[in-house]
């Protein structure tokens, strides 16, 4: 194995902030064939220390930075499309709920626009249902009269 | 004389895209109390709440009598919304001043929203082509007559396309078949007398039709206010009012 000529990938970075762990991935030929290897190797062994060499620690630095700014940019990206998927499927429900609202004869009948228009630019449930009663109690007014 | 102008909202075939279409109007009516609306449905439908509308006209119970409706719009110039759509900004007011000498305006789909949208690429005689506009809203200007004829076409192919009596040489037809766009594509790529359409989509693009899957999937939001919002999701899954 000593005799095997290796070329590092450039992508090595530091499993560890006390850069104790190196993930890093190395190409050699044996025979015909082209082997691609993938390490995490410690501090101490030699394979370490011939990569650091080939790459240099201030290469490592730099693409471990990028990695984890990337990778965070990820989560960040994931943890927003989640925040908007369930903000988008509220926003349906609401829609839903609006819909069976105006369903209710009471309401189906009645003409108060302004208090209709109230109740379709709501943003949340309680507040359906608080023009939902508002109309209700506007007819129920209305036929009292 | 100043050319008329007004919004036309579809209902037909099952009941709930009738509540679907009354609230779609009076959402407009909210932001543009003034609003010039019309409502094509069916007479099976109708339960008081069409008086919200300026117009009505009845359709069939075909399963696109929007076209139909497009093509018997009582305006000159004309915003069809579809029934499943809701209004949240005053700029719908001013929804006409984007035809900008346009003859046809439609809401643009774009190749990066592919793995949401139901179908966007097939073959037109072996050759790759791409559906580019998407029906959920139309402003068009019938002063121009063929813009009449053009209307009248895509609803008569399009029901020829549906009853299966003409099969266009497009792959894979089995996901076609049932798009009104297949048919407004074919009219406008591949038919002699429409090329001279001035077709375009809406500047703001998604301002003027946006779907709740631009922000699930994507974050994308219009650079001003969301003036008309999709619901075509939720509408195809629920089915509660049917």
């Amino acid at each position: 194995m000593a005799d095997v000529k290796r070329t590092w990938i450039k992508d090595a970075f530091w499993e560890t902030p006390t850069k104790e762990l190196l993930n890093c991935i190395s190409e050699h030929k044996e025979g015909f064939k082209d082997v691609r290897q993938v390490h995490k190797l410690k501090r101490g062994d030699p394979l370490f220390d011939e990569c650091v060499e080939a790459l240099t620690e201030k290469h490592i630095n730099v693409n471990t930075d990028r990695r984890v700014d990337k990778k965070f940019k990820e989560q960040e990206q994931k943890r927003q499309l989640e925040l908007n998927r369930r903000k988008a499927q509220k926003l349906e429900q609401l829609f839903n709920y609006k819909l069976e609202t105006f369903e209710v004869e009471d309401i189906k009948e009645s003409r108060n626009r302004i208090l209709k228009s109230k109740l379709r630019r709501s943003k949340s449930i309680p507040e359906v249902n608080l023009y939902a009663m508002m109309i209700l109690q506007d007819k129920l007014e209305n036929e009292t009269e | 004389m100043k050319p008329s102008k007004g919004y036309l909202v579809v209902a037909s075939k099952r009941p709930n895209f009738y509540s679907f279409a009354i609230n779609c109007i009076e959402s407009i009516k909210d932001y543009y109390p003034d609003a010039k609306c019309c409502l094509v449905t069916e007479e099976r439908f109708l339960d008081g709440r069409e008086d919200i509308a300026d117009d009505l006209i009845f359709c069939d119970d075909h399963y696109r009598a929007k076209l139909w409706g497009m093509a018997n719009s009582p305006y000159d110039i004309t915003m069809y919304i579809d029934a499943d759509a809701e209004i949240e900004h005053e700029d719908i007011a001013i929804v006409f001043d984007e035809l900008n000498g346009n003859d046809l305006m439609f809401h643009k789909l774009d190749k990066k929203y592919k793995k949401v949208y139901a179908t966007l690429d097939f073959t037109y005689e072996n050759a790759k082509e791409y559906y580019t506009y998407c029906g959920g809203v139309c402003l068009y200007d019938m002063r121009n007559p063929l813009i009449k004829d053009f209307m009248n076409d895509w609803n008569d192919l399009f029901r020829k396309q549906y009853s299966k009596e003409l099969i266009l040489p497009m792959n894979p037809w089995q996901d076609l078949w049932n798009f009104d766009q297949t048919t407004l594509w074919y009219l406008l790529n591949k038919v002699d007398k429409y090329k001279d359409i001035k077709v375009d989509s809406f500047k703001d693009n998604l301002r003027w039709n946006y779907f709740p899957h631009y922000e699930r999937f994507f974050n994308d939001f219009p650079k001003d206010p969301i003036v008309i919002r999709h619901y075509s999701s939720y509408a195809e899954k629920d089915k509660s009012y049917a």
